[in-house]
């Protein structure tokens, strides 16, 4: 194949194609070459393809109808890309474009079968024929899926990158044709940010298969535009207007991003979105060959393409007038012109796999491979509908017209409003314009300054002709379902839309909306005004859901030893935004380190809450539950935090570090939800209190030594603290320098159940002091433990956590903390609840649990059972204690069976059952507390 | 104890080469593409809190959402109502808390906290450092809305973070940060969304040039 191709035509004035560089591709496996600024249909229109696809329902040949994005007939994949549009894309050198919905070839379509039966393929096929019986439903469902249109993904695709921007522009106009243009323009220079979005890959619109005159208007407009500093997004659609002016923009064909979706606050949104020719139905109307006047002025002037040899013309307006020009011009044979302003029509076109002739009203044949139609006009009020107007049809015009009914930030332009020379379309676009500015806020004229509304001229109404065609050519429904659908009482717009689908098809209802409602109207007989259309929602165009997702945000934390616990095989624990290490290997190895020797584990995440001021032991007296006015400097104590139901949010310890300086430990995963509740109680409540809250969690490395060398490890790597039981006993802090770093914090408490230090470094030295403990540690078998092994160390002490054995409905005495709760104390936050809770007694009870058969791990949630079925009690922790060599539960049990001795029955998974002790204490080692106080 | 001290280090890895600056572990890249990202984590932040028409208040000069520089260098960026974030040279962090707590009057409630090692701190320059960050923060951050001075505290790429426009030499030019913890996350999503437009990381330095 040559360049030029057959069908190439000489230069011509609005082309966009660059000659010099020669663009191969393959289409189904056949060699050809286009040229730079081709899209792929007129590349291979210019060698002569004709048929590019198979209809979505009968499997009809289908060529070029529109030459534009919307083109319902000319989907292809092209690589991995399915539903690629190949009447916009632009070709690229080393494509692979190949057919969809043709099985096994555009050629000899299998699927070709269902015109033959297209008469059982009415509307609404599909719900009466796949209905019963159900069972069959699968295979219905495999024979049908290989009919289905739609390319074909691969499991290899490489990810495109999508993503999202934001974008503020006081002036977004959509469209860039003439009226466009100029509102841009015109708004640009009032001072206004303007943001220009054509839905092609250049400005212009009709103005670019104009003549001299407008190809001159073009370029100084285009050089206008770019000198006004407006933004312009080509190969760009204006999806959705959403409340407040949110706009959504889809963006395509970037650089190094496959589509970007921009969300736009816009303060006034000019809707210039021109005019969309509308196709005519009658018989054969889908045939290769037959096109809309605006497709031939495209294919001529923007891709120098000959679209055929011999035409026939059908014209209702100048447009199509200009396309006998433009054809005649491109050495097309045309064999007739049939005027319908004089009353004139076809029949039918011929021909099987494309057109070869036309039936003209008066029963003549012409012959012919090109059919040419050019009958009115759809307005693309989609944008408008969305901002609340309900366009009205204006029979005069034979089109919809937009009404005032507008909020005032959003105003339309151009070709959708009324006709106009193209001079006319700029002035009003200009107009309206200055006013979008005005609006925005940029001193222009105000709301009454908008330019008179153009007018629509007179246009005949031309929509089915005296034969039956195709309506909707995305879904293949044609005038008989609609008029058949009308007889089984299908006769508003939006059921007849519902149930035969027509308008709901990639194209969205752009090209087939008016001809549905008029052959409806025609059923019923209605008028189009008295139907109204259906409502345009959005999207205007097919977003895909890459667009919509964008990238991935899914913050992650890292502890400052995330390193370390990656360099040593740290099998990663997702807990909440936190990466931690769940084990290094083998957990139960950890534990026994931990009670034989000493570990460490990377705490970081616990939250960490800086206090200070005065009022701050009134705050903790409010939000826990236990006593906090004698807390000394250097104690620290453990705390309960209810919610005002009494139900336990959190726990943790606070430590006083001096006169007015506290330090707040929350749970890992309530760190923030603590923050916050500090803040509301203090800024709600109590806003005379002087308490500065400051969250601490990532400024310091937390670090829990645990194990009985703990202390002497500890000790090693300390200055100016004396480590000794007496110096610095059980539920203490103290403030030194560890490993060379100031600043650190360390108290004594004991979540494992031993000796325990916890200490608090700079973070930026969290890695540095890690690493110090382990190397100093050595002799003392000092290794790390991950969470695994500190979730069995605090089981097996029967330490209690927050919203692992406690839940939404867990309040204090439940959950077996009556100690701590003082009700004596003035008040604090959930004391009215739990003196009721107090008095009424608790139905369930937190208890330690020990399967009879100690082997039998029981999984965290098992019920447990009373008799056939009652459910008396759960399980809320459970593991095998490697200290003890058996199965260990914490887990509630009614109050009448927690009495130690107890035997209650767990059922498991799988629906057997086993029994189990309930304990005396909650700890199922060391209850009294002597490893932690050495 | 390591002889020469322990050395801070950044929750960003520094892309190699690698240098000790000021007891930091720090980038030694120097890039001059367009645009640039870079670790800042090692400047000293202090946080002062006090009443948002205090005797402080008056001493900052600097109200919500706006910054100014001291007679020290330090910037002073109106973090929130009634709080200020306070950014120096390295190792500054307790002349910085020395000179904010002798501000207060002594009647005035006023707490000032060291965050230099809580928060990860990044700075994006280049002309495309408003498109870059406008495809991760929803914040109009034209010249109009977010001039040179702003500071705003945002959701970028679903992570709170707190965004400081501080121009250098004219260029545009934002200060980033975060919690520590999620330092790393931020400087690969702002990584990834200045890809289109050039970006690269750059090394620290101290001062600015």
């Amino acid at each position: 194949m040559t360049a030029t191709g057959g069908f190439r035509l000489p230069a011509q004035p609005g082309e966009l194609i660059d000659r010099s560089r020669l663009l191969p591709f393959t289409w189904n496996g056949q060699r050809h070459v286009g040229l730079a600024g081709d899209t792929i249909t007129s590349a291979l229109a210019a060698d002569g393809v004709r048929v590019f696809s198979r209809s979505f329902k009968y499997h009809r040949p289908r060529g070029i109808l529109t030459a534009s994005y919307i083109d319902p007939g000319v989907t292809v994949q092209v690589d991995d890309e399915p539903n690629v549009r190949a009447s916009h894309r632009r070709l690229a050198a080393g494509m692979t474009v190949t057919r969809q919905n043709a099985w096994p070839s555009l050629r000899y379509d299998v699927g070709t079968a269902n015109q033959l039966v297209g008469r059982f393929l009415t509307a609404g096929f599909y719900y009466k024929t796949f209905i019963k019986p159900q069972r069959l439903w699968p295979a219905y469902e495999s024979v049908l899926q290989r009919f289905a249109s739609g390319g074909r993904l691969s499991g290899d695709s490489v990810h495109g990158y999508y993503d999202k921007r934001y974008a503020h522009p006081d002036v977004l106009v959509a469209g860039g044709g003439p009226a466009g243009m100029g509102a841009a323009l015109a708004a640009a220079q009032a001072g206004a940010r303007v943001m220009l979005v054509e839905e092609e890959h250049e400005l212009g619109g009709s103005l670019r298969w104009g003549g001299v005159e407008e190809l001159a208007l073009l370029s100084e407009l285009r050089a206008a535009v770019a000198a006004a500093g407006v933004e312009v997004l080509v190969d760009s659609v204006v999806a959705g207007r959403y409340d407040d002016n949110w706009v959504s923009v889809l963006q395509r064909g970037l650089p190094e991003v496959q589509e970007r979706l921009v969300k736009a606050r816009v303060k006034t949104l000019v809707v210039a979105a021109g005019l969309i020719e509308r196709p005519f139905v009658f018989s054969g109307n889908d045939l290769p060959g037959v096109m809309l006047g605006t497709a031939v002025r495209r294919l001529v002037n923007l891709y120098a393409v000959r679209p055929g040899t011999r035409a026939v013309v059908l014209s209702a307006n100048p447009e199509g007038d200009a396309a006998v020009a433009d054809l005649r011009r491109a050495g097309v044979e045309v064999a007739a012109v049939v005027d319908a302003r004089r009353g004139e029509d076809i029949h039918r076109a011929l021909g099987k796999r494309e057109v070869t002739g036309v039936e003209l009203a008066d029963g003549s044949r012409v012959d012919c491979d090109l059919l040419v139609t050019s009958i009115g006009w759809t307005t693309p009020t989609s944008l408008l509908n969305m901002a609340g107007d309900r366009p009205r049809f204006d029979a005069a015009a034979a089109r919809f017209r937009p009404t005032d009914d507008l909020p005032a930030s959003v105003l339309a332009a151009g070709g959708i409003v009324g006709d106009g020379t193209p001079e006319e379309l700029v002035a009003h676009g200009r107009g309206v314009g200055a006013a979008a500015a005005g609006r925005a806020g940029f001193g222009g004229p105000s709301l009454a300054d908008l330019p008179p509304p153009l007018t629509g001229r007179p246009h005949p109404g031309l929509f089915r002709g005296r034969t039956h065609g195709m309506v909707d050519f995305s879904e293949d429904v044609s005038s008989k379902d609609i008029l058949s659908a009308a007889r089984e009482g299908y006769d508003s717009a939006e059921l007849v839309k519902r149930y035969t689908t027509a308008t709901m098809g990639p194209s969205q209802g752009k090209l087939e909306t008016v001809n549905t409602i008029a052959v409806l109207a025609e059923a019923t007989g209605s008028t189009i005004a008295e139907l109204g259309t259906t409502v345009w929602r959005p999207p205007y165009a097919p977003i895909t859901l890459g667009a919509l997702a964008g990238r991935i945000f899914q913050p992650v934390r890292y502890s400052p030893m995330q390193a370390w616990h990656e360099a040593h095989g740290a099998q990663p624990l997702v807990a909440g935004m936190w990466i931690r290490p769940d084990h290094y290997g083998d957990p139960a190895a950890e534990v026994r380190t931990v009670r034989e020797r000493v570990g460490i584990i990377d705490v970081t995440p616990l939250g960490k809450l800086d206090l200070r001021g005065p009022d701050v032991p009134r705050l903790l007296n409010a939000v826990y539950v236990n006593k906090w006015s004698k807390l000394e400097v250097g104690s620290v104590r453990y705390g309960v935090m209810c919610a005002e139901d009494g139900v336990v949010m959190d726990d943790g310890v606070t430590g006083r570090l001096g006169p007015d300086r506290y330090l707040m430990s929350t749970t890992s995963s309530g760190a923030a939800a603590v923050w916050e509740h500090l803040e509301g109680w203090l800024q709600t409540e109590r806003p005379e209190w002087q308490v500065h809250v400051t969250p601490l969690t990532t400024s310091y490395a937390s670090i829990n030594i645990a194990g009985p060398r703990s202390r002497e490890l500890l000790a090693r790597l300390t200055e100016g603290v004396d480590l000794s039981a007496e110096a610095f006993p059980y539920m203490r802090v103290r403030a030194g320098r560890i490993a060379g770093v100031d600043d650190c914090f360390m108290w004594r408490i004991g979540f494992t159940g031993e000796l325990s230090y916890e200490i608090h470094v700079p973070a930026s030295f969290g890695l540095h002091v890690w690493e110090a403990l382990l190397d100093r540690g050595r002799d003392l078998g000092a290794a790390a433990f991950g969470v695994e092994a500190q979730r069995i160390l605090r089981l097996e002490k029967g330490h209690l956590i927050v919203a692992q054995d406690t839940d939404g409905l867990t309040k204090a005495f439940d959950a077996g903390l009556d100690a701590l709760v003082k009700l004596d104390k003035d008040d604090f936050i959930g004391r009215r609840e739990l003196v009721w809770s107090h008095e009424r007694g608790s139905a369930y009870t937190l208890v330690g649990l020990q399967p009879v058969d100690g082997s039998v791990v029981p999984p965290e949630a098992c019920q447990i059972v009373r008799g056939a079925n009652t459910i008396v009690g759960r399980i809320t922790s459970s593991r095998m204690s490697p200290t003890l060599g058996r199965s260990v539960c914490l887990g509630y049990v009614l109050a009448e069976l927690a009495g130690p001795g107890s035997l209650v029955t767990v059922q498991l998974p799988d629906g057997a059952r086993i029994q189990a002790t309930v304990m005396p204490h909650l700890a199922h080692i060391d209850p009294e507390g002597r490893r932690l106080r050495v | 104890m390591s002889e020469t001290g322990p050395v801070a280090r950044s929750p960003i890895r520094p892309p190699a080469p690698v240098q000790v600056h000021s007891g930091w572990v720090v980038s030694a890249l120097r890039s001059h593409a367009p645009l640039r990202l870079g670790d800042r984590s090692p400047l000293a932040k202090v946080l002062v809190r006090g009443a948002a028409d205090g005797t402080v208040a008056d001493r900052l000069g600097v109200p919500f959402g706006r910054t100014g520089r001291d007679e020290h260098g330090t910037l002073v960026v109106g973090s929130g109502p009634g709080e200020w974030l306070l950014v120096a040279a390295p190792g500054a962090a307790s002349d910085v808390v020395a000179r904010a707590s002798a501000d207060a009057d002594g009647e005035e409630f006023v707490s000032v906290v060291d965050l230099t090692h809580g928060r990860a701190l990044m700075r994006i320059s280049g002309v495309a450092a408003e498109q870059t960050l406008n495809k991760v923060c929803a914040i109009d951050l034209s010249d109009r809305v977010t001039p040179d001075g702003t500071a705003f505290r945002s959701s970028v790429a679903r992570l709170a973070t707190d965004v400081v426009r501080d121009d250098l030499d004219g260029q545009r030019s934002y200060l980033v940060h975060c919690e520590r913890s999620s330092g790393q996350y931020l400087f690969d999503v702002l990584l990834d969304a200045g890809r289109e437009f050039g970006i690269e990381p750059d090394g620290f330095r101290y001062p600015e040039e």
